[in-house]
C-alpha cells in the first residue's frame, strides 16, 4: 500500500531508517532462535551465540512433554471465546461513545479508564471467592469472562477513537433511508471499521494467549490449562534445559505470527482496493 | 438390546467408580523441580501407595513462584489440599494465626511424634503450646571448597577471619573469585550471608538474646557484623567478584563457576549437595565441605546454623485428616524410607530431623554427606548451633533483613540505620504476636 | 414501550454490556479490596479496623515515595521515546511498497512473545559471564561488563528499555490503523504543491490521526501506573529499590510481608492518582481534544 506517496530519493532514507529499527527489534530475538537449536549441554556454556551443534530434537521433546496438542486447543478456545465476547461488547460501547454520546457517557469513559489502571493483585482474591461461589472456577467460560472484562476497556477506547472519525454524513444518509440505530451500527459503522476491529482482535487475542496469572490461579485442572502456563511450568520442571524452553516459546509464538501475517495482508490489500476514506 | 447395553454401562460405571472411591485420596501440593520430582514420585508416592491399600497419596507439582499464592487463595476459600506445605516456620506461623492449620496435638499424642523428632525441629511447629506443623527437612549453611585446588596450592581450609582473608587474597592473586554465589532468581539469597555474619561474628549467644528480646539489634556487635559483611561484599567483592555480579548470577551459573575454578569456595546451604555432586562427577577436581569460619572472638567455636526448609501441616477444611495424619506418621516412622528418599536427593531435601544411628545409613551414602550428617549432629549436640533467618525471623523483619540489605550495600543508608529499622520491625512483630518459638539454649 | 426506545436510552443499551461485565469482574471485587486499606489484614484470618493508620505510615514510607517517583519517570519515558519512534516508523511505512509485511512483522515481533521469554533473552544478553559485555570487552570495549539490571544507577532505565523495546511495535500497529483513515487524495494534492515529507506529516497525517494519537497517550499514561511484569521478572524492584515501582512494591507488601491492609492502602492511593490523571484528560477534552 502507499498512502503518503514519497519521491524516489526519499524512499532510500525510508528504508534505511526502517531497517535500523527492524534490526533493533529482531536482533535480540535471534538469541531465542539460536538457543532453540542447541543441545541442552551446549546451552550452559553458550547461552547467546550461534549453536555449535544444531539439533532439532528440542521441538518434538517440548511438544510431547508440554502436551502441546492439548494446550494449543485450550488456548485457542480461550482466545476465540474472549474475542467473540469482548469485541462485540466493546464495539457496541465504542460506537455509542463515539457517535451517540448519551448524557452521562463521560462518566462511563472515566470509569473505564480508572478500570484499566487497577492492578490484578487488587481484585484477585475477592474475584476468586466470587468465582468459586458461582462455580466458575476450573472452567474456560470463567476465564473468558475475566479476560473479556480485563480487555474490554482498552478495546472500547481503541474502537471509539476510530469510529469518531467516521463521517457523520454516512449515518445521516442511512437514517434518511430509514435505518434505526442498530441498523446504522451493523450496516455503516461495523463495515467501515474493520481495520480497527482487526487491530483490537489482534491485541486482545495476543493478551489472552500470553496471560498466565489468572490462568494459573483460576484453573487447577491440568486438562484445562492453556499454553502460557505450560511455558511457565517448563522453566521449573526443566530448569536445566533452557534450550527446551526456547523451542517451546517459538512454538508458542508461531501461530500468532501466522495470524498476524494474514491480518496484515488483509490490511495492505484492503487499502489498495479502496478501503475506507474520510 | 439397547437396554441391556445401557444397564451394562451403568453397572460397569458403578463398579469402576466404587473401586476408585474405595481408597481415601489425600492431596499434597509441592513446588515443582525437574531433577527431584521423579524421585519423589517413585520413592515417596509409589512407596506409600503400595505399602497399604486404604489411602492413596496424590502429589501435584506446581511452579514455585505461584504455589504460595495459589495455596493461600485456595485455603481462604475453604478448599485446598489435605496437606499444607510452607517454606519454613515463619510462613507456617502466618497460616496458624489465620486458623488455617489443624491443631495436631491429638495426633502427636496418638503417634508419639514428640519422641521421633529432634526437639529443636519439633518445636519449630509449636505455637501457643500446641503442635501445628511437622519439619519436613532441616538444613544448614556451610562452605564448599575446591579440594584439589586447595591441595595444589597448599591452602588450609579457613577456620578464622584471619585465615579466610589470607586465602581470599591468595585466590584473588590467582585471578579467582573468593566465593561463587549469586542472587538472580532468588532475591532472599542475601539472607544466607546476613545469617552467616550474624552467627559467626556476633555469635549464636548474642543472636539468641536478640531473638528472645533480651538484646537489641542495634547493639554494636550486630552492627559490626553487618559492617564486616558490607566490607567483604562491596569493598572486597568476595562473592563472584563484585556486588553487581553477585546480583546477576543465578543458581546454574554459580555452580558452574565453582566447578570451573572461577572461584575457590562457595557459601551455600546443604541443599546444594545434589547439584554439586552432579557438577563434580564429570571433572577431575574434587570438592569438600567445611563449617563456616568463625569471624570474631564473640563466636570462638565454629557452629552450624539451624533451619527448617519446609514445614507441613494439615488443612482444617480437609475431610481426610485422619488419613493424612496416618500418612505423615508413616513417613516420620520409617527411617529406611526417609533415608532412601533423601539419599537419592543427596540429602538436599526430605532430610527429616529424626534420631538416626550410623547403622541407619546404607553403604551407598555419599561419604561426604554422611560425614556432614554426623558432624552436624555432634557439633549441634555440643550446643554449637546458630540460627538461620528464614527459620527464626517473623515475616516482616524476615523480609527486611534481605531486602534492605541491598540498601546498605548500595551505600544509601548506614549499617546503624539499617539495624535501627530492623529493631523497629521486631518490636512491631512482638506487639502483634507474630514472633516464632525459639528453643531454649 | 416508547420510552425504552428513546434515543438516549438506546445509546445506553449499547454501553451496558461492557459496564456489566466490568463491574462484575473488576469493580466490585476491587472495592471490597479497597475497604481492606482501613484494616490490618494479613491476607487471611481475622482483621481489625485501624482507621487511617496505614495511610499515615504510607506518607512516611521512603520506599513508597521512591516507587511513585519511579512511576512518574516511567510514564514520561514511555510517553516520549516509543511514541516518537513509532510515529516515525508508521509514517515511513505508509510510504513504501516493498517490504511492508516484513517491517510490520519485525516491529511487532517482540510484542508477540510472552514477557517471561523476552526478559530471559535480555538477561542472557546482559549477563556478566556470557553476555554482550564479554563480547565487547574482547574488542577492548568496556561496555556492559556488569549487567545494567544489577547496577543501581541504571536498573530502572534498563528495565524500561526492555519493556519499551517490546512495546513500541504495538504502537506502530495502532498508528497504522489510524493512518488508514487518511484520504490519499490529500497527499496527492500536497505533492502537487511540492510539500516535503515533514510537511505532509505535520499538516495531513498528524491532524487526521489525532484521536488515535491521543488515545495512545491516554492508554500509555494509564497503563504505566500498574506496571508490573517486566520489572518483577527482571529485577524484582532491586537492587536497593532502585527500580521499585508502585506495582512491585504493592506485591512485596502483600505477598512477601503479608501486609495486605497496607498493600490495599497503596492501591487506594493509586486509585486517587488515576482519578487525577483522568481529570487532566477531562480538561483536555473541554479544550477540544478528541479524548
Amino acid at each position: 500500500m502507499e498512502v503518503a506517496s514519497f519521491r524516489k530519493k526519499e524512499l532510500i532514507s525510508n528504508y534505511v531508517i526502517l531497517g535500523i529499527f527492524a534490526i533493533v527489534s529482531l536482533a535480540p530475538i535471534l538469541v531465542l532462535i539460536f538457543n532453540a537449536f542447541k543441545p541442552a549441554v551446549e546451552f550452559g556454556t553458550n547461552p547467546i551465540g550461534l549453536p555449535n551443534n544444531i539439533t532439532f530434537q528440542n521441538f518434538p521433546d517440548a511438544w510431547i512433554q508440554g502436551e502441546y496438542s492439548k494446550i494449543f486447543f485450550n488456548s485457542f478456545k480461550l482466545v476465540l471465546g474472549t474475542l467473540i465476547l469482548c469485541i462485540s461488547v466493546s464495539s457496541l460501547a465504542g460506537f455509542s461513545l463515539a457517535k451517540l454520546n448519551p448524557k452521562g457517557s463521560n462518566l462511563v469513559a472515566i470509569y473505564l479508564l480508572v478500570g484499566i489502571s487497577i492492578p490484578a493483585q487488587m481484585f484477585l482474591l475477592p474475584l476468586f471467592l466470587l468465582w468459586k461461589n458461582l462455580g466458575l472456577l476450573n472452567t474456560h467460560i470463567g476465564l473468558i469472562i475475566i479476560y473479556s472484562a480485563l480487555n474490554a476497556p482498552f478495546a472500547t477506547f481503541l474502537i471509539r477513537s476510530y469510529m469518531i472519525r467516521l463521517p457523520d454524513e454516512l449515518f445521516d444518509a442511512a437514517k434518511i433511508d430509514g435505518a434505526n440505530i442498530l441498523q446504522q451500527f451493523f450496516r455503516v459503522a461495523i463495515p467501515l471499521s474493520w481495520p480497527v476491529l482487526l487491530t483490537s482482535a489482534l491485541v486482545v487475542g495476543l493478551a489472552v494467549w500470553n496471560e498466565f496469572l489468572f490462568a494459573l490461579t483460576f484453573v487447577q485442572d491440568e486438562e484445562l490449562k492453556p499454553i502460557s502456563t505450560i511455558l511457565f511450568a517448563f522453566s521449573w520442571r526443566f530448569i536445566n534445559n533452557q534450550a527446551l524452553v526456547s523451542a517451546a516459546s517459538i512454538m508458542m509464538v508461531a501461530p500468532v505470527v501466522i495470524l498476524f501475517l494474514l491480518f496484515q495482508k488483509k490490511f495492505i490489500s484492503g487499502l489498495t482496493s479502496g478501503g475506507v476514506k474520510g | 438390546m439397547k437396554k441391556i447395553i445401557d444397564s451394562l454401562l451403568v453397572l460397569s460405571f458403578i463398579f469402576t467408580s466404587s473401586a476408585v472411591f474405595a481408597k481415601t485420596q489425600i492431596s499434597w501440593w509441592m513446588e515443582a523441580r525437574a531433577e527431584r520430582d521423579p524421585i519423589v514420585m517413585e520413592k515417596l508416592v509409589n512407596a506409600y501407595n503400595s505399602s497399604q491399600d486404604e489411602i492413596e497419596l496424590v502429589i501435584e507439582f506446581t511452579a514455585q513462584e505461584v504455589l504460595g499464592e495459589k495455596l493461600r487463595t485456595a485455603l481462604i476459600s475453604g478448599g485446598g489440599p489435605d496437606i499444607v506445605r510452607a517454606a519454613g516456620p515463619s510462613f507456617i506461623k502466618e497460616y496458624q494465626m489465620a486458623g488455617m492449620l489443624e491443631n495436631l496435638d491429638s495426633y502427636a499424642d496418638q503417634y508419639g511424634w514428640n519422641d521421633k523428632i529432634v526437639p529443636w525441629a519439633y518445636n519449630s511447629g509449636v505455637f501457643d503450646g500446641s503442635l501445628y506443623a511437622l519439619p519436613l527437612t532441616y538444613e544448614s549453611m556451610i562452605m564448599l571448597y575446591n579440594k584439589t585446588l586447595f591441595a595444589e596450592n597448599g591452602w588450609g581450609v579457613p577456620t578464622t577471619l584471619e585465615e579466610l582473608e589470607n586465602v581470599a587474597s591468595k585466590a584473588k592473586a590467582m585471578d579467582m573469585n573468593v566465593y561463587s554465589y549469586g542472587s538472580t532468581g532468588w532475591q532472599p539469597t542475601h539472607e544466607h550471608l546476613v545469617g552467616i555474619y550474624l552467627n559467626n561474628y556476633a555469635g549464636p549467644e548474642n543472636v539468641y538474646k536478640a531473638l528472645i528480646g533480651e538484646k537489641k539489634w542495634t547493639d554494636p556487635v550486630f552492627v559490626e557484623a553487618i559492617e564486616l559483611l558490607r566490607k567483604h561484599m562491596v569493598d572486597e567483592g568476595y562473592w563472584s567478584g563484585s556486588l553487581e555480579n553477585y546480583y546477576a548470577i543465578d543458581w546454574d551459573q554459580f555452580h558452574d563457576a565453582f566447578s570451573a575454578r572461577d572461584a575457590a569456595m562457595m557459601t551455600i546451604g546443604t541443599w546444594t549437595f545434589q547439584r554439586t555432586e552432579m557438577n563434580f562427577s564429570s571433572i577431575d577436581d574434587d570438592w569438600g565441605w567445611a563449617p563456616l569460619p568463625s569471624l570474631s572472638s564473640n563466636s570462638p567455636n565454629q557452629n552450624f546454623m539451624l533451619a527448617i526448609g519446609t514445614s507441613i501441616g494439615l488443612n482444617p477444611n480437609s475431610k481426610n485428616k485422619d488419613a493424612a495424619a496416618s500418612m505423615l506418621n508413616w513417613l516420620f516412622s520409617n527411617k529406611d524410607v526417609v533415608i532412601n528418599l533423601s539419599n537419592s536427593l543427596e540429602f538436599a531435601e526430605f532430610n527429616l530431623p529424626l534420631y538416626y544411628e550410623d547403622s541407619d545409613f546404607p553403604t551407598d551414602v555419599n561419604p561426604k554427606i554422611k560425614d556432614f550428617l554426623s558432624t552436624f549432629g555432634k557439633v549441634t549436640g555440643e550446643g554449637n548451633y546458630g540460627y538461620c533467618t528464614w527459620a527464626f525471623w517473623p515475616a516482616e523483619p524476615g523480609v527486611h533483613i534481605w531486602k534492605d540489605m541491598e540498601v546498605v550495600w548500595a551505600g544509601d543508608i548506614s549499617v546503624a540505620d539499617y539495624m535501627a529499622d530492623h529493631q523497629k520491625l521486631w518490636d512491631k512483630a512482638r506487639d502483634k504476636g507474630t514472633t516464632l518459638s525459639i528453643p531454649d539454649r | 414501550m416508547k420510552i425504552f426506545l428513546n434515543k438516549s436510552l438506546i445509546a445506553w443499551y449499547f454501553i451496558l454490556p461492557v459496564l456489566f461485565i466490568h463491574l462484575f469482574v473488576i469493580a466490585i471485587p476491587s472495592i471490597s479490596s479497597l475497604a481492606l486499606s482501613l484494616t490490618d489484614f494479613r491476607g487471611m484470618g481475622k482483621l481489625n479496623y485501624i482507621g487511617f493508620e496505614n495511610f499515615i505510615e504510607l506518607f512516611d514510607d521512603r520506599y513508597f515515595i521512591k516507587a511513585v517517583y519511579h512511576n512518574v519517570i516511567w510514564t514520561i519515558a514511555f510517553l516520549t521515546i516509543p511514541v516518537f519512534v513509532a510515529l516515525v516508523c508508521a509514517y515511513l511505512l505508509t510510504g513504501i511498497k516493498r517490504g511492508q509485511l516484513f517491517f510490520r512483522l519485525a516491529f511487532f515481533f517482540p510484542y508477540m512473545l510472552a514477557s517471561v521469554v523476552n526478559c530471559q533473552i535480555w538477561k542472557y544478553l546482559f549477563s556478566p559471564i556470557y553476555g554482550i559485555g564479554t563480547v565487547l570487552s574482547g574488542f577492548g570495549l568496556d561496555l556492559f561488563t556488569t549487567s545494567p539490571f544489577t547496577t543501581k544507577e541504571y536498573s530502572l532505565f534498563a528495565v524500561a528499555f526492555v519493556d519499551g523495546w517490546h512495546f513500541w511495535g504495538f504502537l506502530v500497529v495502532i498508528y497504522l490503523t489510524g493512518m488508514y483513515q487518511v484520504d490519499s487524495s490529500l497527499y496527492e494534492a500536497a505533492d502537487i504543491e511540492g510539500a516535503s515529507k515533514y510537511q505532509k506529516f505535520r499538516y495531513i497525517t498528524l491532524p487526521m490521526i489525532r484521536p488515535v494519537l491521543v488515545f495512545t497517550i491516554m492508554i500509555i499514561t494509564i497503563w504505566s501506573i500498574p506496571v508490573f511484569d517486566y520489572v518483577f521478572i527482571l529485577t524484582k524492584g532491586g537492587p536497593a529499590y532502585s527500580s521499585e515501582v508502585i506495582g512491585t512494591y504493592m506485591y512485596s507488601q502483600a505477598f512477601e510481608r503479608f501486609n495486605v491492609g497496607y498493600s490495599s492502602a497503596i492501591g487506594t492511593m493509586m486509585f486517587f492518582y488515576v482519578l487525577i490523571i483522568v481529570g487532566l484528560f477531562g480538561i483536555l477534552r473541554r479544550l477540544g481534544w478528541e479524548v
